[in-house]
């Protein structure tokens, strides 16, 4: 069978093992986070269908949490993958996740004092000038101890890049190397890296970029809080935010699916080697990550022409990686492969489903005849959540999974068979419904909606109550199985 | 539009699910005539790939082609223009004049005196229009010509602070 093998942990460098155990320590606490999360999510789509009575200021306060909790999680899980699969490649330090996370908690300490304590509700894109202004709302003590508590959690993923990528240099020379530039320009079989290096060097040149700018309108946000004076241009300010917010989300995904590179191949025996085609699909990965926030400002019509035609083209062009690289080599790589399915891979196949399927709403809505009357409404949560929760979070409970499997094959069924299946249906249920409010021009973010409008909301949170249940089933199991290994 | 915009994606988004669900169903069969495990890398996948991504490229520049012309941004005025102001404050909207006549270009010139708002103008029957962004220190404009009589609201499409969802006003269309 092509997958005898399966079971046999491929070796990682030495000193790094007490790393790998904080990245399954991080991966539960995430899980316990993400469920938090969810249920918060839940209660948001109750209160827009008139289901449960919520204050609109706790609204906009759990939206903040909301958003910025799901957005740090979906990084600390795509940074713990790359972190437990680079350890195989290169000689990382242990001691920088750990500073990491300690960062990263923090952070979530800080941005949950400022919201539940300080009523803090710019939400987590502090979109400027927002957080200085809150109609008598927040005090800017708040705001200042939330943009404290974001610039914390850069600060930690800053770190672990500088760290990641110091890595790879000493062991490949340099970025290009780790790139696979030889072989994409000159055809060169020397010491090719293989494709979690590829990625890993990408993300890191993109990701270390976009904190960045991320930290400097971070921090001009927080001196503007206490000296308005100092201001910066408003339209600076949206480029400079949604530039990081893209490139960081972003990154989470392009992190998760270190994941399905690494560990599918122990399912179908088939390696997923670096080629001229992969290679060359990660340096144009690297390049539009960072051209195509524009997409995000395509209401702006103060921006220049040629920035919003690069917003529409570059969005479309940026999904062809995905389709045409990752989804597809997996797709040959599964077919006739002798596959044996369990959790883990189902959940990984999944999350690639997710990925590529989550891509179209949103290359639809940055076509800009499209974005004039979608931008802003459900359609954008229908996308993000599409790609985000059937996506890098179903690569995260697959990681999660394997990391927890055990030594005999098991096959997929009982609990976990209807723990993914509920997941998957409520997932896809949640993503649909808000691409449906979309249709019907119901606008993001409104902590009280029309009652022509319930319905949409009514079935979304049914589905999200699915969805819901089978991240609890997904995260119990993975955490019964760490309790039991410790015990052991 | 937004129907058919919601159509295509789901349509799209399903037939990645069918490959999905081909590969999936044809992954347990092992092949067993001929050493297939490099199959990633025979000729035939490379060819379905390099013509899976020239089609998406044909596919992509036709789309842009079809939606940038015209220029969607267009929003000059004309000699029988009329001229909306629309300011933007936390939490309610400037609009004058707020009634207009149909069938003439309205150029809506549109701003924020505080933080960024969103200007939607949505149909009475509750479909969106159009929109663009209100930002303090810029003016975004935008041109329209409405073909009916009818009150059509304005909804705040920015998250703009506590009273987001109450930012309402109307446009009367006659």
């Amino acid at each position: 069978m092509a997958n005898a093998s399966v079971l046999v942990d491929r070796p990682t460098l030495a000193g790094t093992e007490p790393a790998l155990r904080t990245v399954k320590l991080s991966m539960g606490l995430s899980g316990l986070v993400l469920v938090l999360l969810m249920l918060l999510g839940f209660c948001m789509r109750l209160a827009q269908g008139g289901l449960m009575s919520v204050e609109p200021a706790l609204f906009y306060e759990i939206m903040t949490a909301h958003g910025a909790g799901m957005v740090g999680i979906a990084a600390l899980t795509g940074a713990g993958i790359m972190w437990f699969f680079l350890a195989r490649y290169v000689q990382l330090t242990a001691a920088v996740y750990w500073v990491m996370l300690s960062l990263f908690l923090l952070g979530v300490v800080l941005i949950l004092g400022a919201i539940f304590v300080g009523r803090f509700a710019g939400a987590w894109t502090f979109l400027y000038p927002l957080p200085a202004h809150s109609g008598g709302v927040w005090e800017p003590g708040a705001a200042a101890v939330f943009l404290a508590g974001l610039i914390s959690i850069g600060v930690a993923f800053l770190l672990f890049y500088l760290e990641t990528g110091r890595a790879i240099i000493a062991r490949y020379g340099n970025l290009s190397r780790a790139l696979a530039w030889p072989l994409l320009f000159r055809g060169s079989q020397d010491d090719v890296p293989p494709p979690a290096v590829v990625a890993s060097a990408a993300v890191i040149v993109f990701n270390g970029i976009g904190i960045v700018v991320g930290a400097a309108v971070l921090a001009i946000s927080l001196i503007n809080l206490y000296a308005p004076s100092l201001a910066i241009d408003p339209l600076v300010a949206k480029n400079m935010i949604y530039f990081f917010g893209h490139v960081f989300i972003n990154a989470t995904i392009y992190m998760a699916v270190i994941a399905v590179y690494e560990i599918i191949p122990e399912y179908t025996g088939r390696p997923w080697k670096t080629s001229r085609t992969f290679a060359a699909a990660w340096s144009a990965i690297l390049l539009m990550v960072l051209a195509v926030y524009p997409h995000h400002l395509l209401q702006d019509m103060v921006m220049p022409g040629w920035a919003l035609v690069i917003g529409q083209v570059i969005s479309y062009a940026a999904g062809l990686p995905v389709v045409v690289v990752t989804a597809f080599s997996l797709l040959v790589y599964l077919t006739r492969s002798g596959m044996r399915w369990d959790l883990a891979s189902a959940l990984l196949v999944t999350g690639v489903f997710g990925w590529t399927a989550g891509v179209i709403p949103a290359i639809v809505d940055a076509v800009i005849v499209v974005n004039k009357v979608m931008h802003n409404t459900l359609w954008v949560p229908g996308h993000f959540h599409f790609y985000l929760l059937i996506g890098e979070m179903a690569m995260a409970f697959g990681f999660m999974a394997w990391l927890t499997r055990a030594k005999v094959p098991e096959a997929l069924s009982g609990t976990s068979y209807w723990g993914v299946l509920a997941y998957l249906i409520g997932g896809t249920g949640v993503a649909v419904m808000f691409l449906i409010g979309g249709a019907m021009s119901v606008p993001r973010r409104w902590a009280v909606h029309l009652p022509e409008w319930f319905i949409q909301d009514q079935v979304g949170a049914l589905f999200a109550l699915i969805s819901i249940i089978g991240a609890m089933v997904l995260l119990g199991r993975y955490l019964a199985r760490l309790a039991a290994a410790v015990r052991a | 539009m937004q129907a058919y915009v919601l159509a295509v994606s789901l349509l799209l988004m399903t037939v990645v699910a069918g490959a999905f669900w081909w590969a999936v169903r044809h992954s347990t069969w092992v092949v067993r005539h001929g050493a297939d495990v490099q199959l990633h890398s025979s000729g035939h996948v490379e060819s379905y790939r390099t013509g899976l991504f020239w089609a998406l490229v044909v596919l992509g520049v036709a789309v842009a082609v079809a939606t940038l012309r015209p220029w969607p941004y267009d929003a000059s005025a004309s000699e029988d223009s009329v001229i909306v102001t629309a300011m933007g404050g936390q939490w309610s909207w400037e609009i004058a004049p707020q009634q207009v006549p149909v069938g003439r270009p309205i150029v809506f010139k549109v701003t924020s005196s505080d933080v960024n708002h969103g200007f939607g103008v949505y149909e009475p029957d509750g479909t969106m229009l159009f929109q663009t962004q209100a930002m303090p220190g810029y003016v975004n404009q935008v041109r329209y010509t409405f073909t009916k009589p009818g009150k059509y609201r304005v909804l705040c499409m920015e998250y703009c602070g506590l009273v987001h969802h109450d930012m309402v006003e109307e446009i009367e269309v006659r």
